[in-house]
């Protein structure tokens, strides 16, 4: 197991600057996700990290070595690809053994690893067949297979759950979870998917531009977004942001708030004169368990409100309340103004 | 009538009205490769006599007279030998270059791609005397060598990198860094990785390369003049008589011993070459 330290790691493919400057520190054994929109730089420098790209310049350290320079096998990392990359002319074992094989470890010493990893995925029955025998899911399961049998220090995923449908990502997710609580590895892991950077992540790693946004624990990003974008990425539905004139209604506002944010969730449906702003049902959306209404307000702002139980139809008026506590407020530049809430 | 048919009677007149139909179209092909059997086991006289499929009595004599009359027997191994050479150096180089386009980033790789696709284009005969005079300037006129050389640098190398440029060009790069994070070089990725998944590609290149060696003919008759140092074509080509006619016995009986080889390839691996060919976009 080892911690990883990135100090000011930037990239540039020609004259594009895909990583700006990235500082982070992982410690041993802790789960990171990085998430960000698409071309935010998240895949990129998970490659940075296996070595499969070039670091540009700054400095890259997995335990105390600084492995800039270093190539991707001896490195002490293990990547899970997207597509699986299974190797198709080989079987499950020749699969989890390549690398074993590669680095001639010795034929008793390699079977004894894979069929160590291969019972740990409960993959003892399809040793021998080939990737285009398997399920997405067990495809799935061998490439982690193959990840774990070399014994690396840290585990690189790339979105290796996007391929999968619904309901397997779910249990493949659990699957992972339980994997490195047994095996305590060092795991970074990028996706695109909230849930999984919520449910997976001891730490979540908000990129954009190629630059780092916000780093945090899934609680800290949800209660106490840096700025408007994380406050946006991080949730679902994401955060209202209101113009602070329009969200006046809500409550004292701190000195240079332009703007308020507040969950959808958080809003509190009221009959129209009792509400601290009010405004009209445009949409109202069934999801089931919940219902998600679009209230046009009556500054002429659109707003979104989770509903539990029986939502209200559309054109009817409402009025909406929301707690202090979840309220954000933003300066101009659309950073978070937190100490002055606490002033409030 | 036909409506009366039920759906699998009619499934069965389909079938039968496609074979028939097929075999018409068949026997232009099939009709001079039988006549080649048929008069490689004729007498000179009976060629040119009354027309028949099936010869009046069988000369198997003309197969061993083909042996005495010329180092057939020498000249069949240097086909042989020459063939599988080409073919494997061929294999070897073409999927190297072509993994090198495809993958590698260097100054110039699309220039050498785009001159590879003008070398396509260039019919072999314009070349033929530039070659002439290399191979008597390299001393290696009436060896073998300029019917591997010229090949596997030659045309059958290009047609054979540009094939392979393209198959590895649709491999996916993530199996390579899988290879990359597993410990191989990139010689390693192309031998273990590319190499085993492009067995379609290569399987193509061979065949084709192979067949064209094979056939070769314009080469051997311009570098070879040593009747021992003969492929296969140009022996065919010299079983006359002392005025220079053709000997059509022995010609066509030679020919039906030349076949022989390549219909035994295509026996074997008859979807092999079918898909092959499918993925060249050349004739069969």
């Amino acid at each position: 197991m080892s911690s990883l330290t990135l100090r000011n790691l930037k990239k540039r493919f020609g004259r594009v600057d895909v990583i700006r400057g990235v500082t982070l520190d992982v410690a041993d054994g802790e789960f990171v996700v990085f998430v960000g929109p698409s071309g935010c730089g998240k895949s990129t420098l998970l490659r940075m990290i296996s070595g499969l790209e070039d670091v540009t310049d700054g400095e890259l350290r997995i335990g105390n070595r600084v492995v800039n320079e270093v190539q991707p096998a001896k490195r002490g990392v293990a990547m899970v690809f997207q597509s699986y990359a299974l190797y198709p002319h080989l079987n499950v074992r020749d699969n989890m053994g390549f690398g074993l094989k590669v680095r001639k470890v010795p034929a008793a010493e390699r079977q004894q690893r894979v069929s160590e990893a291969a019972a740990l995925l409960k993959l003892d029955a399809l040793l021998d067949r080939f990737p285009r025998e398997l399920s997405g899911g067990q495809r799935q399961r061998v490439a982690i297979g193959r990840a774990i049998v070399g014994h690396p220090d840290v585990f690189l995923f790339d979105e290796p759950l996007s391929n999968l449908d619904a309901e397997l990502r779910v249990h493949m997710r659990s699957e992972i979870a339980a994997l490195h609580k047994r095996l305590g590895n060092t795991m970074i892991y990028v996706t695109h998917d909230q849930v999984e950077a919520m449910t997976l992540a001891d730490k979540i790693v908000v990129l954009r531009d190629g630059r780092i946004e916000q780093v945090g624990s899934p609680r800290e990003l949800y209660e106490q977004p840096d700025n408007i974008f994380v406050a946006q990425f991080i949730g679902s539905p994401k955060m209202n942001i209101l113009p602070a004139g329009s969200a006046a209604g809500f409550g004292a506002q701190p000195a240079g708030a332009v703007s308020v944010g507040v969950r959808p969730e958080h809003l509190s449906l009221v009959a129209p004169e009792k509400g601290q702003i009010g405004g009209k049902v445009v949409i109202s959306e069934y999801t089931g368990a919940s219902s998600l209404l679009h209230i046009r307000l009556d500054s002429g702002e659109t707003c979104l409100v989770v509903v539990d139980g029986d939502a209200p139809e559309a054109d009817m008026k409402v009025g909406l309340l929301a707690g202090t506590d979840n309220l954000h407020h933003f300066d101009t530049d659309g950073m978070a103004l937190r100490k002055s809430r606490l002033l409030m | 009538m036909i409506g009366s048919l039920t759906q699998r009677q009619l499934r069965a007149v389909k079938q039968i009205c496609w074979t028939l139909a097929l075999c018409v179209v068949a026997i232009p092909f099939v009709f001079p490769f039988l006549w080649m059997i048929s008069s490689g086991l004729k007498g000179p006289s009976e060629i040119f006599g009354q027309p028949s499929l099936i010869p009046t009595s069988f000369r198997w004599n003309n197969y061993l007279e083909v042996f005495n009359y010329q180092p057939f027997a020498r000249q069949y191994f240097n086909s042989l030998y020459i063939a599988v050479t080409v073919t494997l150096l061929t294999l070897f180089i073409s999927s190297l270059a072509g993994y090198a386009l495809a993958r590698l980033r260097f100054a110039g790789a699309a220039l050498v791609a785009l001159f590879l696709v003008s070398a396509l284009m260039v019919p072999e005969e314009v070349t033929i005397i530039p070659n002439f005079f290399l191979i008597r300037w390299l001393g290696l006129s009436d060896t073998h060598w300029p019917l591997i050389l010229l090949p596997v640098f030659g045309s059958q190398g290009i047609v054979g990198t540009f094939l392979m440029r393209q198959y590895f060009l649709a491999l996916p790069k993530e199996l390579e860094d899988a290879g990359k994070m597993d410990g191989l070089s990139r010689f390693g990725v192309w031998w273990r990785i590319a190499l085993p998944m492009s067995r379609p590609a290569l399987a193509a290149v061979a065949i084709i390369t192979f067949l064209n060696s094979w056939n070769l003919f314009l080469e051997p008759l311009i570098f070879i003049s040593s009747l021992e140092k003969f492929t296969l074509p140009l022996a065919l080509s010299n079983f006359t008589d002392p005025y220079g006619s053709p000997l059509w016995h022995l010609q066509l009986a030679a020919t039906t011993l030349a076949v022989l080889p390549i219909l035994m390839v295509y026996l074997i691996a008859q979807r092999q070459i079918i898909e092959s060919f499918a993925l060249s976009g050349v004739k069969g």
